[in-house]
């Protein structure tokens, strides 16, 4: 089973944006709590498989959906 | 009750502003943006949507940009507060409301800016030119214009005030309370800076909901600083929009009814509300003309001005009028200076102010004719000579 990466966003409105691209694109994804272990967090994170990542950050750079790419 | 007061507040709402936040308030009740259970996502997802209609209605690339407030007045506070220095210049108009003078005021009184005006003619119409007068001679930060006024329903031209102040390196602040779901506002065309709008008039939402855009590149600071659910880990305020200027919890359920008003807005077309509003407005100043005795204010061209009508009965004072419009006629509008006392001082209505009729979308011609009728008899009828 592939690894699950999570995906951490500078705000919520960005989760939002970021989860409405992936469902346009047919990314699995689920939106979860931000891992307590990830202290700078908006409340909200998203979890996908890893092999799915870069898709998802070509399409995020694109939508311009501000993620925090210094966790990843 | 014929209600004329729509440049107040609009009234009725359609029925998916209540449908909306009912639903708000029964099934998702969780604040936005702190938490990812799925009622907080529902939250979180309302907001975003809501955010995304005003973009699409406002011609705004990224929705993000647009930061929620509790009305106009809080959004034009945060662009002018947050916008100037000391020793910053700013031009305006003759035709602004309290919401814009008063913070202006009280930064040129603490010595903190200098304030010129354009004087608008009596018609309420300002020239662009004037700006580009002042613009030439002084360094001007900001130019702050009411896109229509709320007294004369006298519009100014965004786009060409626009390109006058970036030609001199000025930033435009409008303020789109009587415009924002009545009459077109691109801010992207229209080259608009900032744009401070509220939800409780033509975008047909409640009250307590309002919003201002803030252009990429425009440096703001915040009125109130707190928590924002995002960069929890510092003390400090985010620097990002929306969480920069969203701190506190959310006004949620008046979102829900203020996204459920601009959908309605979106879906009737606001050239379609517009062309329907000053069909009675036209229909309105063309016979109020007629009766002896009415005076009315603004521009004579219905392509210069909104559904907003300023109007004397001779003899009646118009507080008096409005007293009898509501009293004997059922008819609710507003008298008096409409918290724009340079306006009135503009048009010569100083200090006793107009009576006011605003027409909205839900207003027929039925109600408009009745208001004739009203005014008819009320300059006829010795109500106001005692």
């Amino acid at each position: 089973m592939p690894q699950a990466v999570v995906i951490v966003f500078k705000s919520t409105h960005d989760v939002i944006k970021a989860k409405n691209e992936l469902a346009k694109a047919c990314i699995a994804h689920e939106l979860i709590p931000t891992p307590k272990e990830i202290s700078a967090e908006c409340g909200m994170s998203l979890r996908l498989e890893e092999p799915l990542l870069s898709k998802a950050l070509d399409l995020f750079q694109t939508a311009g959906v501000r993620y925090r790419d210094d966790l990843l | 009750m014929i209600y004329f007061d729509h440049a107040a507040t609009s009234f009725p709402k359609p029925k998916e502003v209540f449908e909306a936040m009912a639903d708000y308030f029964f099934n998702i009740g969780a604040n936005n943006g702190r938490s990812g259970y799925r009622m907080a996502i529902k939250a979180s997802e309302l907001v975003f949507n809501i955010r995304e209609l005003l973009a699409r209605l406002f011609q705004i690339k990224d929705s993000a940009r647009i930061v929620f407030t509790k009305n106009v007045t809080e959004s034009l506070n945060i662009a002018i507060n947050g916008f100037l220095v000391k020793g910053d210049q700013v031009v305006t108009t003759s035709m602004e409301h309290n919401s814009v003078m008063r913070p202006l005021r009280y930064l040129e009184q603490r010595g903190q800016i200098k304030i010129f005006t354009v004087q608008a003619n009596r018609e309420g119409l300002v020239d662009p030119e004037a700006f580009a007068d002042i613009l030439k001679k002084e360094k001007i930060k900001l130019v702050v214009v009411n896109h229509a006024s709320n007294v004369t329903g006298s519009i100014v031209p965004l786009d060409v005030i626009a390109e006058i102040a970036h030609r001199h390196g000025s930033r435009l602040l409008a303020d789109a309370a009587q415009t924002a779901g009545a009459y077109p506002v691109d801010a992207a065309s229209g080259d608009i800076d900032m744009l401070a709008f509220t939800g409780h008039k033509s975008l047909l939402g409640p009250q307590g909901t309002g919003g201002l855009y803030v252009r990429e590149g425009i440096e703001l600071l915040p009125l109130i600083r707190g928590g924002t659910g995002s960069n929890s880990e510092k003390e400090i305020q985010p620097d990002f929009l929306p969480d920069q200027f969203e701190s506190g919890t959310l006004n949620i359920i008046g979102l829900a009814g203020l996204g459920a008003g601009v959908k309605y807005v979106l879906e009737k077309g606001v050239s379609n509300i517009r062309r329907q509003e000053m069909k009675l407005t036209e229909m309105f100043i063309k016979e109020a003309a007629k009766i002896e005795g009415v005076e009315l204010f603004g521009p004579g061209d219905m392509d210069q001005r909104v559904s907003v009508v300023s109007f004397n009965i001779s003899r009646c004072a118009p507080s008096t009028a409005a007293y009898l419009l509501d009293k004997h006629f059922d008819i609710a509008c507003r008298s008096g200076l409409h918290c724009a006392p340079s306006a009135h001082s503009t048009i010569g209505t100083l200090p006793q102010g107009t009576v006011r009729f605003a027409f909205g979308c839900f207003n027929n011609a039925a109600e408009v004719e009745k208001g004739l009728t009203a005014l008819a008899e009320i300059s006829r009828k010795e109500y106001c000579k005692e």
